[in-house]
């Protein structure tokens, strides 16, 4: 493992057996990624892509069939390492009887946390997430996204090196999500490494460093957000013009491969970014008149779409 | 000593659970009205009230107990599991077979919690009736308490690696059929054939032997004890035989995928 590699998972395979027979599927197919120290790292892929069972084999509750993953050079099979991770599950179900600190208390009893500073993280904690107000009130009487604030502070009351987190915003409000984003954001402030299953990719663009794309049991893409952006369509811009006549429509066209669309008066003229001036120099040239030149960021969504599509036509695709 | 902490945080846990759950006291409740209802019962009869009243509060305190063990035990892991609060507990640095004992010492807690109270109940309606009330009940109610552990040990057995429905059949199957092994082996010894007789004791071998656990009788009739091969030796059998089942199912349970 790297010095500053803290998830390493190799060649990883799972195979179900989906009933008694002897026919198995398989989940993961030789699956490798490694997460580093203080980065948030997002785990891309549509429902069923195998992201939670990924997880699963991190946290030990899965063994996998073929492969390894390490966490902190730890085997993770494990069991005295787990004092460094934190974990909080998808739409997470806790003991409903307990209160929030009894909750809490119990989390930090398994962690081994000292008795004498027990309480003090408790309290902390409670605050970090707002849940101070509630801290006395039984879990059955706790909103969605309380469970999921309170989700996250079970995942820290042992100060853990790595945090995972299965689609911490699924099924929230705006608000929830909100919230759940500003805590991602806290944690890596506070230097933890985060893994984070999810399929918003909304959320991944506003935290994430890097991520992997994981589609059909395969990794098809992994790297920085940015280059993901990058490595997808050529940026494009969007030029407004108006009294744009026909014949330096047809030549704008022509020329510099742009898209036209009209609207009334006006025109829409979609053009590679790097074509930009050559429009507007035309334009501005046949006397039309500039209305807006708006640059066209590519949506992660636009991408990930053409790069699950392309996964599943093509299982050799950008596969790192 | 890190291990019992977690052990006793997890038997904690499942105590605070079984004591903020009301079917429970339901099941406690119907307990100490048919022990209580046993005076009423026994005057019914014109001879030996007393041996009868005590029969009945005490077959009462058994039936409700190993109903309550079973009704429990068999949803120790499957709950966990079907909740899924079991991922953030083994995502803490705790051990399976920790888990596991864990679950098991909180609803042994529990039960004994039970047979405690049902015992008091015992006492009192046997006092009001003017019935002895000795050491020899005491210790039928001590072996009652070691059989509900080895019943729950048996539902968490199954409870670690099928379903409840599933789990409830063998947990019953295995207290009648540790109830009539001693019976089998002396139908088959009468047959006197080689490989029946060799079943049977196969059977008594391996399944719990439950009729040790059954005091009751000798305690109402006011006959007497011997401690040591009728209390204290079940006793050891009862643990050997928990320490073992927990064992194999901490080996089970140890193997297990959560998908």
């Amino acid at each position: 493992m790297a010095p500053h590699e803290l998830v390493r998972v190799e060649n990883v395979t799972k195979d179900f057996r989906p009933g008694f027979g002897l026919r198995t599927k398989r989940v993961l197919d030789g699956i490798s990624l490694s997460v580093q120290d203080g980065e948030i790292f997002g785990f891309v892929g549509p429902n069923g892509a195998g992201k939670t069972t990924t997880l699963k084999i991190l946290l030990g509750l899965i063994r996998p069939t073929s492969g390894s993953a390490a966490i902190l050079g730890h085997d993770v099979r494990e069991t005295a390492f787990r004092k460094e991770i934190g974990f909080l599950p998808e739409n997470p179900y806790f003991h409903e009887f307990l209160t929030g600190r009894e909750f809490l208390r119990f989390y930090a009893r398994l962690a081994s946390v000292r008795r004498a500073s027990r309480e003090g993280r408790i309290d902390e904690l409670l605050g970090w997430v707002g849940l101070s107000h509630a801290g006395g009130v039984r879990l059955r009487n706790y909103s969605k996204g309380m469970l999921q604030r309170l989700g996250i502070a079970q995942a820290l009351v042992h100060d853990p090196k790595v945090v995972f987190l299965d689609e911490p915003m699924s099924g929230l409000d705006p608000i929830g999500r909100k919230d759940i984003r500003d805590l991602i954001l806290r944690l890596r402030e506070e230097g933890k490494t985060v893994f984070m299953n999810t399929h918003i990719l909304h959320d991944v663009e506003m935290v994430c460093d890097r991520v992997a794309i994981i589609v059909e049991g395969r990794i098809r893409w992994t790297g920085r957000i940015e280059e993901f952006l990058a490595d997808g369509a050529e940026p494009q811009s969007e030029v407004v013009l108006a009294r744009l006549s026909p014949e330096v429509a047809d030549l704008i066209e022509g020329r510099f491969g742009a898209v036209l669309r009209g609207h009334g008066d006006q025109v829409e003229v979609r053009v590679p970014h790097k074509q930009v001036e050559g429009v507007l120099g035309a334009a501005l040239g046949a006397n039309a008149e500039v209305i807006s030149v708006t640059p066209i960021r590519a949506s992660l969504e636009t991408i990930f779409l053409s790069t699950v599509h392309q996964g599943s036509k093509d299982p050799g695709g950008k596969e790192q | 000593m890190g291990f019992l902490t977690r052990i006793f945080a997890v038997a904690g846990n499942t105590v605070r659970e079984a004591v903020r759950n009301r079917v429970l006291y339901t099941l406690v409740a119907f307990a100490l009205i048919l022990i209580c209802s046993s005076i009423l019962l026994s005057n019914l009869s014109y001879v030996e009230q007393g041996r009868i009243l005590q029969d009945l509060a005490f077959a009462s305190a058994r039936l409700f107990g190993v109903m309550i063990a079973i009704a429990v035990g068999i949803n120790l892991i499957y709950k966990e599991v079907e909740r899924r609060t079991i991922y953030t507990v083994l995502a803490k640095p705790i051990s399976r077979p920790e888990f596991l004992v864990g679950k098991y010492l909180g609803l042994v807690a529990t039960i004994w919690m039970q047979v405690v109270v049902m015992a008091v109940a015992f006492a009192a309606v046997s006092l009001i009736d003017e019935r002895p009330f000795d050491w020899s009940h005491v210790a039928a109610f001590g072996l009652l308490a070691m059989e509900l552990a080895l019943v729950v040990a048996v539902a968490t057995f199954f409870s670690a690696f099928t379903t409840p429905m599933l789990a409830a059949m063998f947990t019953t199957g295995i207290w009648l059929a540790g109830n009539l092994t001693r019976d089998l082996m002396e139908l088959a010894r009468q047959t006197d054939v080689a490989y029946i007789v060799g079943a049977a004791r196969a059977l008594h071998q391996v399944l719990p032997d439950i009729a040790v656990f059954n005091l009751s009788l000798k305690a109402s009739h006011g006959l007497a004890i011997d401690p040591g091969p009728e209390v204290l030796a079940p006793l050891a059998y009862g643990a050997a035989y928990v320490v073992a089942i927990l064992l194999l199912a901490s080996l089970i349970f140890q193997r297990r995928d959560f998908r």
